[in-house]
């Protein structure tokens, strides 16, 4: 689950351009500060890679980490199974 | 919202401060998280670590983050963290520096800092531009490019920092990008472990001074300009000058091993005095 903060983020659609599977779209309504707020529209989509965490100059997003199953099993966080098509 | 919801980069950051000063789109904020992030993959303690900055833009990050932090002079933001190192070298000090700040003012601080390898890491976010006085010409400024003080165009060639470290003496320098991220977490997850000088050059992007004036005016637009604009290490050795213009050459340039400042220091206080320190005080036995 992808929630983005809409009191931190600055409209700058940067997470736009790093997604790797282009899950974000931008809102055409414009919020109380004047900006175009990006949302997750596929969702189904995302391999919770955290890219996108990193990369919001504004802490806007946060990638729900727990969610993360193959976390459970060892402790190899670089491995992400939907990257890797299973193998390592 | 519950504990596990919250953004994982919040819990280092003074949230009483938020949201940040910097432009929409620019970079220090994403240097801010990847260096949360190399901290954790690192494994260090935050409360252990100091953090030193000059004056500029990127200079202003150690004031959101919830750590010591030390706000030096114009460009002897090494300086002071030298000493810092020398009077209590159990320290894990963290620089964040400019490019106006290490290459311009403070230039001479960089090269004698890497000469002497002192175990410092120094983030510096170079975005070509002297973003906080009004779009003037930094000395990492692109040939061609425009600013303030340059309405024909840059005439001059920029500085290569991270090779210039690396030939100074450094014994971890390497540059990358913000688009690259992951890449950049490594780095700083290296120069953080690394006993010795190191040196992670950031390219960045500024949209509201470098970008109004290079006809990229958004940050998506100077992203992806920057990513065209990247060349790997290895391919950039088979490239000819003529074809390098312009390119921004990321990789690792140095990573060696060498003797370190402080360890000499007390290295020479034990064999000439027979003590780790060389201090002369009254109160020698509570330091």
């Amino acid at each position: 689950m992808i929630i983005i903060d809409e009191e931190l983020c600055k409209g700058c659609h940067l997470c736009l351009f790093m997604c790797y599977k282009n899950v974000y779209a931008i809102s055409p309504e414009i919020n109380k500060k004047g900006v175009q707020l990006p949302f997750v529209k596929f969702e189904e989509r995302c391999t919770k890679c955290g890219t996108c965490e990193v990369a919001c100059p504004d802490q806007a997003i946060t990638v729900d980490l727990p969610e993360n199953w193959w976390m459970k099993e060892g402790n190899d966080v670089n491995f992400n199974p939907n990257f890797t098509k299973g193998k390592k | 919202m519950s504990e596990s919801k919250q953004n994982r980069f919040l819990q280092y950051m003074r949230e009483d401060r938020l949201p940040h000063i910097f432009c929409p789109g620019c970079g220090n904020g994403a240097i801010i998280n990847a260096f949360l992030a190399a901290m954790e993959k690192a494994g260090m303690d935050f409360d252990n670590i100091a953090m030193v900055s000059g004056i500029g833009c990127s200079s202003r990050i150690p004031g959101y983050l919830d750590c010591d932090s030390l706000h030096t002079t114009h460009g002897r933001a090494l300086s002071f963290a030298t000493g810092l190192k020398t009077a209590n070298k159990d320290l894990d000090v963290v620089v964040f520096t400019g490019d106006g700040d290490a290459a311009s003012i403070g230039g001479n601080h960089l090269i004698h800092a890497a000469r002497r390898n002192i175990n410092l890491t120094v983030i510096c976010i170079n975005n070509n531009i002297y973003g906080m006085t009004g779009g003037q010409i930094s000395p990492t400024s692109p040939k061609g490019s425009f600013g303030t003080t340059a309405p024909y165009g840059n005439q001059d060639t920029p500085f290569k920092l991270a090779e210039l470290v690396a030939a100074a003496g450094a014994t971890y320098s390497a540059r990358w990008t913000t688009v690259q991220i992951e890449n950049l977490v490594l780095a700083i997850k290296e120069g953080l472990e690394n006993p010795g000088f190191s040196f992670i050059e950031v390219a960045t992007q500024c949209p509201t001074y470098f970008g109004r004036k290079n006809k990229l005016k958004t940050p998506t637009a100077m992203a992806a300009v920057m990513k065209a604009n990247t060349v790997f290490k290895s391919a950039a050795e088979r490239m000819s000058a003529k074809e390098l213009e312009g390119k921004i050459v990321v990789g690792e340039f140095a990573n060696t091993t060498k003797d370190e400042f402080t360890e000499n220091i007390d290295k020479i206080s034990v064999e000439k005095s027979g003590k780790k320190t060389v201090i002369n005080s009254a109160y020698e036995t509570e330091l």
